[in-house]
């Protein structure tokens, strides 16, 4: 089987782009992804979108690009894992000989776009069930999930904390974060209660932006001068959808599915993975994502990211950008954890902010209300 | 059972519930106080209404009336309003409610947060809130 590799990564403008849509951002993305990986936009012959304000976003952006006649087209939305969801069929794709450059883009403008429809549409009967309530989504949905954790296994507030203090760590060193000053659990714990029991530092930021990541085949990468990061594993599953009370355990994801099948895709154990650039739309996504995927034991995750664990200087560097509490989140954030996973592998970073000797990356996404999780395991070939 | 039904029409400016397919025996009992569920010949007992039974794909299975109780699964207080209509209400709490039947109901919880716990027994009432539709809302037993 064909291992892509993924040969460029970049954003656009991130947090605040008020004259440009979704689609300028994920088109400016795409070129500046393109040029980091020493291609042309008439080289690319696979489009893959999600996350756009369009039911043919693979159409639209090729369009948009004026794509050749493109031979690869996906549009699969799974929400904000559909990337790395991607990474999959495009690996499927190469293993076929179907396309030999692939772009994965994702634009939003979830910040000073127009805010969703309000009228209650009839496209789907759990609605009726879900939007009278006012749960506020999707903090809300999470925060009963994270209540549910509490629960069962005794994880704490500060615990929650902790995660989103290390991830500011991270992003006081990235100067696209948006948020880069130093926090403490207890500025968490005091900030603007959301949805109990979570604390405006809980949840993630919401930015406009796009980016994008360039999947190549082996015989493509060959002709390119670029470090070689093999898309080694990729798993997705989804539990639900629309609505919280749908997930069957609301202390189990499909990280637990897919992140044991990636691995074994990939022959690798945890103790190989040096860096995991895991979606944390939430602090909990990232903590209940942890438990799943096998750091620790389920129920030991409020334990785990205790003490600095993915920080700077600890035993699992994770959301080293800042993540999506701390560098962007502009709705969908998947696609950044491949561009941040990338980056690592390559080494682009000086001091601190770069993990020494990254081998082998962990990228997660999640989609919905904890509904989706895909799994992606990267690696820096020799 | 048989729950009280209280007129909120006049005072509701949140989102109401449109019945269509499947979901519109569930609107028409809970109208006349009665909560409804999907228990299928298999067996299998479920919400939100569908088309077709998850456990053995039975076409339109039928619908039985819920007792009406159940224990909280898990529950959040939203101080930020997530719908029009709710900014005069917060904090406001929403619960998963598993009922005694099964099924697992997103809903209000009528409650104050500090009398709330996991597991707690909770049983329904209904808010009416259009000429269509009345919604379940769960205080504790
Ligand atoms: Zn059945």
């Amino acid at each position: 089987m064909a291992e892509p590799i993924l040969a460029g990564v970049a954003e656009s403008e991130l947090g605040e782009t008020p004259d440009r849509n979704w689609l300028d951002n994920a088109a400016i993305a795409t070129v500046r992804a393109l040029e980091d990986a020493g291609c042309s936009l008439g080289d690319v012959d696979g489009v893959a979108v999600a996350g756009g304000n369009d039911y043919m976003p693979a159409l639209v952006l090729s369009e948009y690009l004026d794509l050749d006649e493109p031979s690869f087209l996906e549009g699969t939305e799974i929400g904000g894992s559909s990337f790395e969801h991607f990474c999959g069929h495009v690996r499927d794709a190469m293993t076929r000989g179907e396309a030999d450059v692939v772009v994965v883009a994702y634009g939003s403008t979830g910040k000073t776009g127009p805010g969703r429809d309000q009228s209650l549409e009839e496209t789907h009967p759990i609605d009726g069930f879900v939007r009278p309530t006012g749960l506020f989504r999707p903090p809300g949905a999470y925060a009963m999930a994270a209540r549910r954790h509490m629960h069962e296994y005794g994880t704490t507030e500060e615990q929650l904390a902790e995660i989103a203090v290390a991830t500011r760590e991270w992003a006081s060193m990235n100067p696209k974060a948006a948020q880069r000053e130093p926090i403490t659990v207890e500025d968490v714990l005091e900030s603007r209660q959301i949805a109990e029991p979570f604390n405006l530092l809980d949840c993630c930021l919401v930015s406009d932006g796009g980016g994008a990541v360039v999947l190549v085949s082996e015989e493509k990468a060959r002709e390119l001068d670029v470090p070689e990061i093999a898309v080694a594993g990729v798993a997705s599953t989804s539990t639900h959808r629309q609505d919280i009370s749908e997930m069957p355990d609301m202390t189990t994801t499909g990280a637990a599915v897919t992140g044991p099948k990636a691995f074994d895709q990939a022959g690798i154990t945890h103790d190989d993975v040096d860096v995991a650039e895991i979606y944390d739309s939430f602090t909990y996504t990232a903590l209940v994502t942890l438990e799943d995927l096998g750091f620790c034991e389920k129920g030991d995750g409020g334990e785990f990211v205790s003490g600095g664990t993915t920080a700077p200087g600890g035993e699992l560097p994770m959301n080293t950008q800042g993540g999506g509490l701390s560098y962007c989140h502009p709705g969908h954030f998947g696609v950044f954890v491949l561009i941040e996973a990338a980056r690592q592998l390559r080494g682009d970073y000086e001091g601190d902010r770069q993990v020494d000797d990254a081998e082998v990356a962990i990228a997660h996404g999640t989609g919905g209300v904890l509904s989706s999780s895909s799994t992606v395991v990267l690696r820096r070939e020799a | 059972m048989s729950a009280p039904v209280e007129d909120r029409r006049e005072e509701w400016d949140g989102p109401v519930p449109v019945p269509t397919g499947a979901t519109v025996p569930f609107w028409a009992g809970a109208l006349e106080g009665d909560l409804r569920y999907q228990e299928c010949d298999c067996g299998h007992c479920q919400l939100y209404p569908r088309a077709v039974c998850t456990a053995c794909g039975a076409e339109d299975p039928p619908f039985e009336d819920s007792e009406g109780v159940g224990t909280i699964y898990t529950y959040t207080v939203c101080h930020v309003p997530g719908e029009p209509g709710f900014g005069d209400r917060t904090p406001y709490v929403v619960g998963a409610i598993d009922l005694a039947e099964g099924p697992r109901l997103l809903a209000l919880l009528d409650a104050e947060p500090a009398d709330l716990e996991i597991g707690a027994a909770v049983g329904v009432t209904f808010w009416r809130v259009s000429e269509e539709a009345a919604i379940p809302v769960f205080a504790p037993e």
